[in-house]
């Protein structure tokens, strides 16, 4: 799409306008007179308005200006402007009642960025512009960096950024974003609901476990197959056994309403006499075999041992199986026996020791009689004869010299020789003496040793054999051992023979009770069914009905309780099982609600979820204004501006010596800082000036500002072919007005802009009419006078001018 | 004929800028005019009537500042007698005064022409000349736009720009918000995403 002129304009009650006017556009050139207050903006504010759908200038100065674009006390207007369009005309139209304003259509974005950044120059922009240089400031906010902003669309960037900055901190978001607080509230509450619900649930959940375990024991004690998890789910093998449990607790009833029947059947077919004796009978008999088989446990061994070892003693004795009769005989055959065996014993002992002290004074008699004979023989026969010599020579003897070999007896130191041989004489008349004694003595022991032969040989004969002695030694030792025994076992045989005797009597007299009822028997066979059907052993004939019917009662009774017991825990464990079922009954509830919280929060988390993507995306689009508003400032302010605006400038102001240009920017420009500053015309930076505001004309300052918005418009390439200017030279001197109308021009005729400008002097207008009228055949000029009074509507007359052959110059 | 090399020079540039020479002595009403150098655009500037006055060597009485004068306004009051278009341009070559030149503007639009290095040729002698020249009579040459760096052909605006630079995958509907808020202000752009954060962050109903 190619947008050519605009083609014309219809205004209704438009802000100034009032009524209808109708002012045609399709020319090269488009002049616009009016004095002030004619409506020579609202026109070129309404081509705005009905193209863009707003009023830049007057939205800055006023965000509720829509409100002022009607007429005063009038309901309804509008602006119309048809523009050719690929060779067609499309309409824009805004309509405008006391309320609300309208649209049809409206330029796209982009281009209405264009026509309101770099088509359109409405005066309070170029007041800004010529603000610009009266402030030498070049911070983000001195005048030259608003305007520039504005015009290159970065204030809208520097909007988004710090409209977007709450983002960058949390703390902020949250001061600036309601529903950020209000979904985090909202999650952290619904956290806590859910923790508390959490916490409701776990008692019950611990409940529900101590019940289950309760359960399980249950049913442990009932050996029922189960679930150690879900015991409650153990259907059905445990109603199996709970109906069998039933059952049996319902025979067993059965069984002793039976034998209730049976007893009081008991009690009906005897008197109480006979049924106490047989009873007690019964009791004694059992009480003596009791004692009995106690007895026999404890004295039965030593009992028989004594007895056997009696009987080995007599083996030709045949005793008597009563104790206390066996008893008697043994011992009273044992005592004799004993007595006969002593005696025996002692005698031959007492012979066998004389016998002994005989052989023994024999043998010393024997000795005395050799011990004599052997003195007898040495004692000589001449010992008298000698002694009588020796008393003889003993008179010779003087000294010690022997008289019969000379020999010096006292060489030996045995006393003198006198004294020895008297000694020796001596000597020998004793042993002649001796002699004599001697046959005497040998006479008394031959006697006595005579008498001592006759003893051993008497004693010799009667001699017992030891075998035969030690054998009734060993007899007599077993007699003494078992007489001990029977003397010790002796009261307990008797206390044995008693239980023998009692317990033989306590059955005799039973058997004689027993025999005497028959219909006992019946109903012992009817116990006996029931024992049977009951499963019960019943051993031991000595049971009476009663104590069968008891040990019946008694295992009945036990089987009873116990079943009674199994089903009373199976009533326990269906409560158990109820309260089970009952607890998570109420654990889902929880769940569910829990789940529907959590529902929630999930909504709640998700939306700030969404909040946190936004956010993310927002610091995303606030970086990247960042990086975009460098790129641009970096773009549009280059030496191409400069030598455009240079050049336009120079053609408005060519004598000036200083030319305001843009320092470029070298780094990274985040921020615009715009700087301005002069380098000479001829000698660029070496001779540059200072700020624009200090070096230019006031005159020049509007020049450069204006030059400034076309080089802007000239610096990109041409989206919307027009140039509107409100008033632009309102302080301009004659010498610029010129200049300027020829730089329009030239914009006009060779850059093919449509160029629109209002002005309100007249002198201003009428030059501009000559200068700008059509140069070439398909030149041509507008113009539009706008008058108005208070009495009537707005007029608008409008001229159009075409080519004329200019025939003035003549060659002379 | 003038053979100041300025005069030349200034000639040779406007030529050069599609200008023709126009024969002088030329009538206007009748009444004849003779000038140092007249000369006359075409086409958008076919009313560009340039009259070169060489105020240091001129003949025809150029040098003298009133004779300058008058002859001017004469041909401007001609001009409007006869009802012409034309827009004259007095070029003034060499030095002038303040006065002189304000006293002219009255009439026309004038353009001063200082000594500038020119050979006798008419052809300046350097680079910078070139410029003095061009700078001086700039108003009558056309409009050259300097050409657009390499792939800077479409400038995006800055809206566009920012779409550019932002993943494919950003959240188109917000960034529309914010763009469309951003004309009116950071207070709207906060409002907006506000809005935005508000409307996205809703809970959905649940039922």
């Amino acid at each position: 799409m190619t947008y050519g002129h605009l083609h014309s304009i219809d205004l209704e009650n438009f802000r100034s306008i009032r009524g209808h006017v109708h002012a045609p556009l399709d020319a090269k050139v488009v002049l616009v007179h009016g004095e002030n207050g004619a409506g020579k903006t609202s026109l070129l504010s309404a081509i705005e308005l009905a193209l863009t759908g707003q009023i830049d200038a007057l939205r800055r100065a006023d965000p509720n200006y829509e409100m002022q674009l009607l007429h005063k006390r009038k309901t309804n207007g509008y602006a119309e402007i048809n523009v050719s369009l690929d060779h067609d005309l499309a309409r824009y139209r805004a309509d405008l009642t006391e309320q609300t304003i309208s649209f049809e259509e409206r330029l796209p974005v982009e281009l209405t960025e264009f026509f309101v950044e770099r088509a359109y120059l409405p005066q309070s922009l170029l007041g800004q512009l010529l603000q610009i240089y009266q402030e030498a400031g070049s911070d983000v906010d001195s005048p030259l960096a608003r305007f520039v902003s504005n015009l290159l669309g970065l204030d809208r960037l520097d909007a988004l950024e710090i409209g977007l900055s709450p983002l960058q901190d949390l703390r902020n978001v949250r001061r600036v974003i309601n529903r950020w607080s209000i979904v985090e509230n909202e999650i952290s509450r619904l956290k806590t609901i859910i923790q508390d619900q959490f916490r409701t649930k776990e008692p019950i959940a611990e409940d529900l476990a101590a019940k289950r375990s309760n359960l399980v024991a249950i049913y442990a004690a009932l050996e029922v197959e189960h679930d150690e998890k879900l015991p409650e789910e153990a259907a059905p093998t445990p109603d199996e056994i709970r109906i069998e449990d039933e059952n049996r607790l319902a025979k067993v009833t059965d069984e002793l309403r039976l034998l209730a029947s049976i007893r009081r059947d008991i009690s009906d077919s005897l008197d109480s006499d006979t049924h106490d004796i047989e009873v007690k009978l019964a009791e004694h008999v059992e009480n003596t075999e009791e004692a009995l088989r106690i007895w026999r446990e404890a004295h039965e061994d030593i009992a028989s041992d004594v007895r056997l070892r009696v009987e080995a003693i007599f083996p030709n004795v045949d005793f008597a199986t009563d104790l206390v009769a066996f008893r008697n005989e043994a011992k009273r055959l044992l005592s004799a026996e004993q007595n006969q065996l002593n005696n025996r014993v002692q005698r031959a002992r007492q012979e066998a020791k004389q016998l002994t002290d005989a052989r023994e004074q024999l043998e010393v008699a024997n000795a005395q009689l050799r011990t004599i004979d052997k003195e007898v023989s040495a004692i000589a026969s001449n010992a008298g004869a000698l002694s009588t010599i020796f008393a003889e020579i003993s008179n010779f003897i003087v000294d010690d010299n022997c008289p019969v070999c000379g020999r010096d007896y006292a060489e030996l130191e045995e006393g003198s020789l006198r004294e020895h041989v008297h000694n020796r004489a001596l000597a020998l008349s004793s042993s002649a003496e001796r002699l004599i004694l001697l046959g005497r003595s040998r006479n008394d022991h031959k006697d006595s040793i005579d008498r001592l032969v006759q003893t051993i040989d008497g004693l010799e004969s009667s001699q017992v054999h030891m075998e035969v002695l030690a054998r009734m030694d060993r007899r007599a030792g077993a007699i003494t051992l078992t007489l001990r025994l029977l003397e010790e076992v002796g009261p307990r045989l008797e206390d044995g023979q008693q239980l023998i005797e009692a317990n033989v009597a306590a059955q005799r007299a039973l058997a004689n009770v027993r025999l005497r009822s028959s219909r006992r028997l019946a109903i012992r066979e009817n116990l006996n069914d029931l024992a049977r059907s009951a499963e019960i052993s019943y051993e031991g004939q000595s049971d009476t009905i009663e104590a069968l019917a008891s040990r019946i009662e008694l295992t009945l009774t036990k089987t009873r309780d116990h079943t009674s017991k199994r089903v009373r825990s199976w009533a326990e464990a269906r409560g158990i099982i109820h309260d089970i079922r009952n607890s998570k009954e109420r654990i889902s509830v929880i769940d569910s609600t829990i789940a529907e919280y959590e529902f929630q929060l999930k909504d709640y988390e998700s939306a700030l979820q969404r909040g946190k993507n936004l956010r993310t995306e927002g610091r995303r689009i606030r970086n990247a204004v960042d990086e975009v508003r460098s790129a641009i400032i970096r773009r549009e302010f280059n030496d191409r501006l400069n030598k455009l605006w240079r050049d336009l400038f120079l053609r408005l102001a060519p004598s000036e010596e200083f030319v305001p240009a843009f320092r470029i920017p070298q780094s990274e420009t985040r921020r615009l800082q715009p700087k301005l500053y002069t380098p000479h015309r001829d000698l660029g930076d070496e001779g540059a000036g200072g700020t624009p505001g200090a070096m230019l004309s006031a005159g020049n300052l509007n020049t450069a500002a204006l030059t400034l918005f076309v080089a802007l418009h000239l610096s990109v390439s041409v989206q919307l072919p027009w140039l509107i200017l409100d008033d632009p030279v309102q302080s301009m001197d004659d010498i610029h007005i010129a200049h300027f109308s020829s730089l329009l021009r030239t914009l006009s005729k060779e850059h093919a802009r449509q160029v629109i400008i209002a002005v309100h002097d007249r002198q201003l207008f009428e030059y501009l009419r000559l200068e700008l009228s059509p140069a070439f055949a398909d030149d041509s000029l507008i113009t539009l006078e706008l008058t108005r009074s208070s009495i009537r509507d707005t007029q608008c007359i409008s001229n159009r001018y075409s080519f004329q052959e200019e025939t003035a110059l003549r060659i002379a | 004929m003038s053979t100041s090399p300025l005069v030349s020079a200034i000639a040779k540039r406007l030529r050069a800028a599609g200008y023709s020479d126009v024969a002088t002595p030329f009538r206007v009403a009748s009444v004849s005019f003779d000038f140092t150098r007249v000369m006359r655009g075409r086409d958008g500037r076919a009313h560009d009537l340039v009259i070169v006055i060489d105020t240091a060597t001129g003949e025809m009485g150029d040098t003298d500042s009133v004779q300058v004068r008058r002859r001017i306004e004469t041909l401007s009051r001609a001009l409007d007698v006869v009802g012409s278009r034309l827009v004259l341009t007095v070029v003034l070559a060499g030095a002038s005064t303040a006065n002189d030149i304000e006293a002219l503007s009255e009439t026309c639009r004038v353009l001063v022409v200082e000594p500038i290095g020119v050979g006798l040729d008419g052809v300046p002698k350097d680079k910078l000349a070139r410029q003095q020249l061009d700078d001086r009579i700039r108003l009558l040459l056309p409009l050259e736009i300097p050409p657009r760096d390499e792939g800077l052909d479409v400038e995006p605006a800055a809206d566009e720009a920012l779409k550019t630079k932002l993943p494919n995958t950003i959240d188109k509907n917000f960034l529309q918000v914010l763009l469309n808020s951003s004309r009116h202000g950071e207070d709207a752009v906060e409002r907006e995403m506000r809005r935005v954060f508000d409307d996205r962050m809703k809970i959905e109903d649940v039922s």
